[in-house]
């Protein structure tokens, strides 16, 4: 066989196995996986609301964008739709209670649903940030209740 | 008596009004959707803020962009790494009326067209808007529709060069909100 068909059916090769690699792993990635992550930052539910009301929010410290774990009594539990919301009260504003709000995995809305608001839970999700009422937080499992 | 029992009567019924005229959800949802010679783009947001205050028609958005879900994890970085900068912009409002809120008979269940107009800032850019939708009225609340085009240039965002052409200069944009009464 020719040199240059080597060449070429070397080129072919190479560039098929990395037009793959770029299909799979980098086009069609998949979602970070929240309930397995390991957190950034572990706190309070207070510190965590509390951080973003005092405007300590900045490059140093920046917990949007990152997976949250916080720990504190729960205030109410909303269902909305298919989705089930565990709310941290902390104050009152226009648009009702204004606080923490963790969405949790389709998977978790049964313990949510089961969750007693006078105990304390350790929730982790992905903190999509401030809206000037509450902390959202995403995509959360219950690590556990702490009572 | 009867004097205390009036304006004990007198002052619930205000209260009650007054909690009647403000509409509130934390839980509504704006997606949108662009369908370009390269791909198809859609997000959801099922976390968005909106108030609308039935008696004057002010009505305000507020949603966060890090909240916008992709089907594709990469499509979900682009859009906040390079499009949005949702690092630098967070978040997106809308405050406005709704110009016709007078034709509106909240207390009575049924479907009514509504046009509203405001300002939407997105990407750090304010634009006027004028648009429409509806509200469906019943028992459990109002519900908001509507769904309307932006053109992305209008808001600063800007196309790489290596996908200019392939990716759709517009988006539709739908909103869809449960508003339900906000009691203190």
């Amino acid at each position: 066989m020719k040199n240059w068909l080597k060449v070429i059916g070397f080129a072919i090769i190479v560039g098929s196995i990395g037009l793959t690699y770029a299909w799979f792993f980098i086009y069609n990635k998949p979602h970070d996986d929240i309930e397995k992550a390991k957190p950034d930052y572990i706190i309070s539910a207070t510190e965590c609301y509390q951080h973003y009301v005092a405007g300590k929010n900045n490059e140093l410290e920046n917990y949007t964008g990152t997976v949250l774990q916080i720990v504190g009594v729960p205030t109410s539990i909303e269902k909305n739709d298919s989705l089930a919301v565990i709310v941290f009260a902390f104050d009152s504003g226009m648009y009702g209670d204004e606080g923490i709000r963790c969405t949790m995995l389709p998977s978790h809305n049964e313990k949510a649903n089961n969750i007693s608001l006078s105990e304390k839970v350790t929730i982790k999700g992905y903190c999509s940030g401030y809206n000037d009422t509450d902390v959202i937080l995403e995509q959360c499992s219950i690590i556990n209740n702490n009572n | 008596m009867k004097n205390t029992l009036l304006t004990i009567v007198t002052i619930l019924a205000f209260l009650f009004q007054s909690n009647a005229q403000q509409f509130i959800t934390k839980s509504g949802n704006i997606s949108f959707y662009s369908d370009g010679p390269l791909e198809k783009i859609e997000a959801h947001n099922n976390q968005v803020n909106s108030a609308l205050n039935t008696e004057s028609g002010d009505m305000v958005f507020k949603v966060l962009m890090k909240s916008f879900v992709f089907e594709k994890a990469l499509m979900q970085e682009h859009f906040n790494e390079n499009y949005v900068e949702s690092d630098k912009f967070p978040s997106s409002t809308f405050k406005g009326k709704v110009v016709n809120v007078k034709e509106i008979d909240f207390t009575k269940n049924g479907t009514y067209d509504v046009a509203i107009e405001g300002k939407l800032t997105i990407h750090g850019i304010t634009e006027d808007v004028k648009e429409k939708g509806t509200f469906e009225v019943s028992k459990e609340g109002i519900h908001g529709m509507a769904k309307f085009d932006i053109a992305i240039a209008d808001y600063n965002i800007s196309i790489p060069g290596a996908v200019t052409g392939k990716i759709a200069e517009e988006i539709e944009i739908s909103v869809n909100v449960m508003l339900k009464p906000y009691k203190k």
